[in-house]
């Protein structure tokens, strides 16, 4: 045992995913929008695009499967007690934006500012409402069944599917929901209300977003057989914290 | 320890795969040190551009003013977000921290190198400054709704913010669960290094802090290129917004670059003077942690004459006047770690001693800002300049550089010419005293920050040139620091285990170089163990 | 050391302390009535605060060289003896510099506060001028209708109260003479009043000292402070001729 774990240190570890992962992330953001926005060039855009989605995708895929097959033994159980740290830095996020949202509002002489639709949608954010809600139960009994002595893999596969849609219908129904007020004529730059109102649902989807995506890293490797307790229990986390910022953004952007 | 060498031999051959896809705490630290000496070197060379250009009234070597501000903008953004966040919170952390904690690397080594390589990024990015047309040009600040209107480049502005503080935050999580769950048995908190400490309050700030500035800057190219308003006064907007989230972080972002940077010191000190730290635990819990928790409310002394409510400019100074009570304890733990101690003046433990005058100095010339009264005059001029780079330019500087003297053996193995060291150190210590306590003057008199040109104030052009000078010197200060390091390189004797004789774990117990995974045996560490434990 | 000493020690620390934050109640006290204009309360505060920077600065570098001087290491293996806190010991180090820093900062922010509140309050006498910003120069515009750029023509002896805007960024607005500074942001009226002395009749440099583009450094203009009756002829010269308002 000691003299494997002597051998094993006698290497420098190393993993190609983080640098092409850094790489795709330039080219992907600061790159592609700067040819877009700034200067003008889509084609360079979709090129950068190009470049730095596959090299992200890449980076991602083979990162999940070096951390679930854990070649080089790095996995203690520390994801759990990173995640909340982590989600401090996301919840102050969102204070930053609702900084900037109230100092805007309570500055305004009126409010709702002139050019919003006298009837913003009701029926559709408390639909969608509901469905993170119990997207949050749905993980809830995932995890259940993966922590069931026998640990019933099946029950745990049936409820992380069960959650993946329903994220994918949160984000359906907000694009439905965005699309409408488009064409309505409501849309970023009408005034300081749209200011706030497409950015904060938008950085709120991409948090769904993100979070689907951490649930897809789970499922695939699940199929396999492979599953990392911890990595699932730190992806419910954010997924509960995920929703619970969308009770902040519901109330304060549609029925405040 | 034949383990360790073993290790050594079969890893001392070179290969670029081992660096550059590296996962070991150890070598990420060297990726972020190069990184950051080289934002170093390139910030630096804009601030010897600016000074030659302000040596006389009017064009000096450069007839745009659009130069300047390029300059300045990189000056100023890469010297804190590209330099000293980075080496502290990146080299030193990642040096220092599995090291002295007794762990084998930090608690998610992929993450760290995810957090080296987005660091590196931003600074290709910033680097990109200087070859793409329309370069950003709105200062380190950029204030809205001058850098929404510039035809310069934002919005590598808010990426290259962007993807340091993303790096920022990563390495906050990983360094915080490190800290808190890998300390080896025997570690308990009261027996961490101060630098330890030093270095979780400021990733405490960069995860609390960083994505309020990330907010800011995503708002503001969202104002520039998708056409929102939230800075605009026409549409109801206003740039105080702006003004308000980004000192909400930049303040606290000088106690992440001062604290770590005051971590290395005490480290310094302790191991030169051979001495305890003068009351730990008040140094600790009322030091660092009352300079974090004072942190957060007093951003409002940048933006006094911004038009914040007079009672808030009223509680603001009373706030910021009481961050001399956290920061004097820490200053007094320096002081009183040398009473009855053994001193002993190596290189590192003259930075140490210039730093202790460089940040009085400094920090004390913060108390005038504060004051909302006194700062209407002063705001915005070089007295302003002078301040910040005394404390932060020039103090921490001053700790970095004696904080990597301090690891050198450590790192590379090798020892460093003392007398080179020590020559470095002088030419430098003059000439940042010569260059900013003359801007200081000149802020005094009513001279403004920002200024390519000064045809206003043309008798102060003899000052400017000895300013100018000046700061010549400290260039040839960092550049005999370069070549002493070089030269350590290729020709340096090899380095003891222990040259300094301090107590801390990563001098007694690691090998020099330390190997992967760093402790070749399990870490034994008896009941009175303490990394200052001198003097029984 | 024992632990008397220590106690013994920590009384005239504590000693010290009283009589240092009564010494500084007391000078607070008998400080001169702010009577005068903000430049003069300016320049008397700074010279205060100067004086008070000065000596905890070099006290601290005082005592800091002393120790470096007398604990220099004397045979190379020694080993530094310094002192073990008891509880109590370690407490007083805490709480007796949170004292005089405290009285210190107390002191400071009162005569701050004191100072702020001559630079907002502007007396009711005061002449009223418009200043804009824009990029890059100022527009000053008299109640009279007269506006003239980069150059701010006042009468000496009366307070000026100088209402700024700004067309565009945000700049801001500074006569080092007279100490006064203020942001000028556009969508917002800001003020501030500083008051020409007859002494300081002439010309004074106003400029702009947030940044605010390519020219900000030529974004400057003069003061020109004139005696009440040339000021007054002059506004009667440039006084738009009537009819054409
Ligand atoms: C490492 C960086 C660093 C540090 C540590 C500090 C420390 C302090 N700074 Fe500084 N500051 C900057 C970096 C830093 N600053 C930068 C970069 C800017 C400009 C940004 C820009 O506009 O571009 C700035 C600007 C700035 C301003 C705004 C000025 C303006 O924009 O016009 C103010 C105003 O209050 C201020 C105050 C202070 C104070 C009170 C401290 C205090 O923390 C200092 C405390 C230390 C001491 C007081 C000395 C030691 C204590 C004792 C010996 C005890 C006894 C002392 C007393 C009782 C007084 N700073
Ligand atoms: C850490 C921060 C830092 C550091 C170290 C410095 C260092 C220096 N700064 Fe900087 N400065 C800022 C942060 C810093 N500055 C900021 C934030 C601003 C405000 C920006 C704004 O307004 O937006 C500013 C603004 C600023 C101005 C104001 C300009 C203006 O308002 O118009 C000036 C003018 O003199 C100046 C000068 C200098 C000089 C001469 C140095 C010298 O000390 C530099 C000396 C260093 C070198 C010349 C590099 C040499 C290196 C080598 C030879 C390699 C050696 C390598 C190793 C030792 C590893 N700086
Ligand atoms: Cu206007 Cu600077
Ligand atoms: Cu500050």
């Amino acid at each position: 045992m000691s003299e494997k774990i002597v051998e094993h240190e006698l290497t420098w570890h190393t993993s190609y995913w983080p640098l092409i992962g850094s790489v795709g992330v330039l080219f992907l953001a600061p790159l592609a929008f700067a040819f877009y926005f700034v200067y003008k060039m889509p084609m360079m855009s979709i090129i950068s695009l190009g470049i730095g989605a596959p090299l992200t995708i890449i980076s991602i895929a083979g990162w999940v499967k070096e951390g679930i097959e854990d070649e080089h033994g790095y996995s203690e159980g520390h994801s759990v007690w990173a995640m909340p740290i982590f989600i401090v830095a996301e919840a102050t996020l969102f204070v930053g934006f609702f900084a900037a949202y109230w100092a805007l509002r309570l500055t305004a002489p009126v409010w709702p500012p002139a050019g919003t639709p006298h009837e913003m949608p009701f029926a559709i954010p408390l639909i969608m409402t509901a469905i993170l809600l119990s997207s949050s139960v749905t993980i809830h009994m995932a995890e259940k069944h993966l922590e069931e002595e026998t640990g019933n893999k099946g029950g745990f596969l049936k409820w992380l599917i069960i959650t993946i849609i329903l994220g994918a219908a949160f984000l359906s129904l907000s694009a439905y929901e965005w699309s409408e007020l488009m064409h309505e004529g409501f849309n970023i730059k009408t005034n300081i209300y749209s200011s706030v109102f497409f950015p904060l649902t938008g950085f709120h989807g991409s948090h769904v977003l993100v979070g689907i995506a951490m649930f897809v890293c789970i499922l695939i490797p699940a199929l396999a057989g492979k599953i990392s307790e911890p990595f699932v229990k730190s992806a419910s986390i954010y997924w509960h914290f995920v929703d619970i910022v969308w009770l902040f953004v519901v109330s304060q952007v549609y029925f405040w | 320890m034949s383990v360790a060498s073993q290790a050594l031999t079969a890893q001392s051959k070179f290969s670029l795969k081992e660096w550059i896809f590296t996962t070991d705490h150890k070598r990420v630290a060297i990726l972020y040190l190069i990184g950051s000496f080289a934002a170093f070197f390139v910030a630096g060379i804009m601030a010897m551009l600016m000074r030659t250009e302000l040596a006389t009234v009017g064009p000096t070597i450069t007839s745009n003013p659009t130069n300047y501000n390029v300059w300045l903008y990189f000056h100023g953004a890469a010297m804190i977000l590209g330099y000293q966040i980075p080496s502290l919170t990146g080299f030193f952390a990642n040096y220092y921290v599995p090291l002295m904690i007794g762990a084998k690397d930090v608690a998610f080594p992929r993450l760290n190198a995810l957090s080296v390589w987005l660091y590196w990024m931003g600074i290709v990015l910033a680097l990109l400054t200087f070859v793409i047309p329309d370069p950003p040009d709105i200062m380190w600040t950029g204030y809205p709704p001058y850098s929404i209107i510039t035809p310069g480049n934002t919005a590598f502005y808010t990426f290259t913010v962007l993807l340091i503080g993303f790096s920022s935050i990563a390495g906050g999580v990983n360094f915080l669960t490190t800290i808190i769950r890998m300390r080896a048995p025997g570690i308990t908190w009261n027996k961490l290094n101060i630098f330890i400490w030093c270095t979780m309050a400021a990733f405490v700030m960069q995860v609390i802090f960083v994505p309020i500035l990330g907010t800011a800057v995503t708002l503001l190219s969202f104002d520039k290129y998708l056409g929102t308003h939230f800075f605009d006064a026409n549409a109801g907007g206003t740039p105080l917004i702006y003004e308000n989230l980004f000192w909400f972080y930049s303040h606290p972002a000088v106690y992440v670059i001062l604290l770590p940077g005051v971590g290395l010191i005490y480290e310094i000190v302790a191991t030169f003077a051979r001495n305890r730290v003068f009351n730990y635990k008040g140094v600790v819990y009322g030091g660092i942690w009352g300079t974090v928790l004072l942190s957060g409310v007093v951003w409002g002394h940048h933006i006094y004459v911004s038009a914040i409510p007079s009672w808030l400019a009223l509680i603001i100074t009373f706030t910021t006047l009481l961050i001399s009570i956290p920061v004097g304890l820490l200053v007094i733990g320096i002081v009183g770690t040398l009473y009855k101690g053994s001193i002993e003046f190596k290189t590192p433990m003259l930075y140490a001693v210039g730093f202790m005058f460089l940040f009085l100095i400094g920090g004390l010339t913060g108390i005038p800002n504060a004051m909302s009264a006194i700062y209407i005059h002063i705001h915005g001029t070089q007295w302003i300049t002078g301040h910040f780079h005394y404390v932060m330019a020039v103090s921490v500087t001053t700790a970095i550089i004696g904080g990597t003297y301090y690891v050198w053996p450590k790192m590379t193995g090798k020892m460093y010419n003392e007398t080179l060291g020590k020559l470095g150190f002088w030419l430098f210590f003059i000439g940042v005293n010569i260059t900013f306590s003359l801007t200081m003057w000149l802020g005094y008199k009513g001279w403004p920050r920002r200024y390519y040109d000064y045809s206003q104030f043309p008798q102060f052009q003899g000052t400017q040139q000895i300013i100018t000078a000046g700061s010549y010197i400290i260039f040839l200060g960092a550049l005999v620091t370069l070549i002493t390091w070089i030269h350590s390189l290729i020709w340096g004797e090899k380095a003891p285990q222990n040259p300094w004789g301090s107590k801390s774990l990563e001098w007694t117990h690691a090998p020099t170089p330390p190997p992967p995974g760093n402790y070749p045996e399990p870490l034994k560490l008896s009941e009175d163990w303490h990394p200052y434990g001198y003097g029984k | 050391m024992g632990r008397k000493n220590f106690l013994k020690r920590l009384f005239y620390l504590l000693f010290a302390t009283v009589i240092l934050s009564a010494s500084m109640v007391y000078a607070n006290g008998i400080k001169i009535e702010m009577t005068g204009t903000p430049a003069e309360g300016w320049e008397h505060l700074w010279r205060e605060l100067m004086i008070d920077i000065t000596v905890i600065g070099v006290v601290f570098a005082a005592v800091t060289i002393y120790l470096l001087i007398t604990n220099r290491r004397k045979r190379p293996g020694d080993e530094g003896q310094g002192p073990k806190l008891s509880p109590l010991a370690a407490f007083g180090w805490v709480v007796i510099p949170i004292f005089v820093f405290m009285a210190d900062d107390i002191y400071l922010a009162a005569e701050s506060f004191e100072l702020w509140g001559n630079y907002r309050n502007v007396p009711a006498n005061a002449l009223v001028i418009n200043v804009e910003g824009y990029m890059w120069g100022w527009d000053v515009k008299y109640p009279e209708k007269i506006i003239i750029t980069n150059e701010l023509r006042v009468p000496a002896g009366r307070p000026i109260h100088i209402k700024l805007t700004s067309r565009d960024v945000v700049h801001s607005f500074f006569i080092p003479d007279f100490h006064v500074k203020w942001d000028a942001v556009k969508g917002r009226e800001n003020y501030l009043w500083f008051y020409p002395k007859q002494v300081e009749a002439g010309e004074h440099v106003m400029t702009c000292t947030e940044f605010c583009g390519m020219l900000h450094s030529s974004m400057f203009g003069k003061v020109i402070v004139m005696p009440e009756n040339e000021f007054n002829k002059w506004i009667e010269d440039n006084k738009p001729k009537g009819g054409n308002v």
